[in-house]
């Protein structure tokens, strides 16, 4: 086997995510440079996402050996409470109702109480299992927002990039990634942030993108989540936070992409 | 129902209704991924729980394209994230979406589950194993190849060609 055909197995290895973490940069630095791998790429994908719908199915088969009864509602109102606060259940105020047999059951719950403090422990056992893992998950997004950082420094001082200047700073664009590279942006007034714009190739209005605000420098560095080689132009503006649908301020500048 | 770009598009905008709309529509699918790899309802539900707060979270993660294929993608790195913390594996899925052919990938989100399940049921049993040990179990190849005594470049051979025949069968299926 030739060289090449072995790194067509590692591309195939990369779209089903078996590749430690070395590697898989490895082959992804590979595909920016690859048409034909880059191809095999486009061609498996398709396949590895199909492979993770095939999941729910286990959900659907309720025969099947391997079956799982689907979440309940319990989690989506977990869910939903935790994005609307203000929103939830009013939980129902029962009447206390004092059993006959009182004494007796005080005399039971006394009996119960080594149990409890049994399963009480058990339960904070639980939440420190439970505190470990978004440590854990934690620990794994700063690396990867780290490995991004490091990705736009490496775009941004590249030779291939190409840097478009602007009054603040710079757009700079390598392959298919797109940064604003902002030096002396003042500060947005209180309860304003800046928002990127991205015109995509053909069309006629502004799509609105990501919003920031610089640090105290004036410095911001924000990647486009877009695909640069479909964006004709850029512009930012000053907007409320959380953003707006369309521009409600003069731009600071508008940049057409050559 | 709304597509998934619209939905998000108002989740964007903080829309409640429109991230309620996402849930249902796509909960099962993130639920089924987790239980599948993590192997217990509790963890599934906690990873279930943990992706959709991420979409709330960071809406602009995602751009447009396969939504289906994103919330996997997220959904299997949350879960490889469980995994680590428990050391069984060191992999992950690039979680970018593809830069081309959003539209065939669009395609293969509209496949139901029982129609993929059939055509991995199709492959042969060796490149099916390692295709469904490799996407759910998190094992990298090196580990797919010491768990099944096969040699590391035939692990990999499998894998392609389990993959190219995989997407294959589902292009009968789907119109790309």
């Amino acid at each position: 086997m030739n060289a090449h055909q072995s790194m067509l197995d590692d591309v195939a290895a990369y779209a089903l995510g078996v590749l430690p973490a070395a590697q898989a940069q490895a082959v992804a630095a590979h595909l920016e440079t690859c048409e034909e791998c880059r191809e095999e790429y486009r061609l498996l994908r398709p396949a590895v996402t199909a492979i993770g719908l095939s999941a729910e199915a286990c959900l659907d088969a309720s025969s099947a050996a391997d079956s799982v009864a689907p979440p309940g509602s319990l989690l989506k109102k977990r869910i939903m409470r935790q994005i609307r606060p203000n929103v939830g259940e009013m939980r129902a105020v029962r009447p206390i109702v004092w059993p006959a047999y009182a004494v007796a059951a005080a005399c039971l719950l006394v009996a119960l109480a080594t149990g409890i403090f049994n399963i009480s422990l058990n339960s904070e056992l639980r939440q420190n299992q439970a505190q470990l893992a978004q440590l854990a998950a934690h620990n794994a997004q700063t690396t990867r927002e780290l490995a991004y950082q490091r990705t736009a420094l490496a775009d941004l001082v590249s030779p291939d990039s190409q840097h478009y200047t602007v009054q603040p700073g710079e757009v700079v664009r390598h392959g298919t990634r797109l940064y604003l590279a902002m030096r002396a942006l003042p500060a947005p007034p209180k309860g304003k942030v800046y928002q990127a714009w991205t015109l995509h190739n053909g069309a006629k209005l502004m799509s609105p993108s990501v919003t920031f605000v610089p640090n105290r420098n004036g410095v911001a560095v924000v990647q486009l989540p877009v695909n640069a080689s479909q964006i004709a132009a850029v512009a930012l503006s000053v907007e409320p936070e959380g953003g707006s649908k369309q521009p409600t301020s003069t731009p600071t500048f508008v940049l057409k992409l050559t | 129902m709304e597509d998934a770009d619209r939905l998000m598009a108002r989740v964007r905008n903080r829309d409640a209704a429109a991230f309620e709309a996402l849930y249902d529509a796509n909960h099962r699918l993130v639920y089924g991924v987790a239980f599948r790899m993590l192997g217990d309802t509790s963890s599934a539900e906690d990873v279930t729980q943990a992706v959709f707060l991420k979409i709330w979270s960071s809406p602009n993660l995602f751009v447009s394209g396969n939504f289906a294929g994103w919330i996997v993608r997220i959904t299997r790195n949350r879960c490889l994230d469980v995994l680590r913390s428990k050391s069984r594996t060191n992999v992950e899925l690039p979680e970018q979406q593809p830069d081309d052919d959003p539209l065939e990938e669009r395609a293969f989100a509209s496949l139901e589950a029982a129609q993929v399940r059939s055509a991995l049921k199709e492959l042969p049993a060796e490149q099916r194993d390692l295709i469904e040990l490799g996407f759910f179990g998190g094992a990298t190849h090196e580990e797919l190849a010491r768990r099944t005594g096969v040699p590391l470049g035939t692990v990999k051979t499998r894998i392609r060609t389990g993959l190219r025949r995989l997407r294959a069968s589902l292009e009968r299926t789907v119109t790309v």
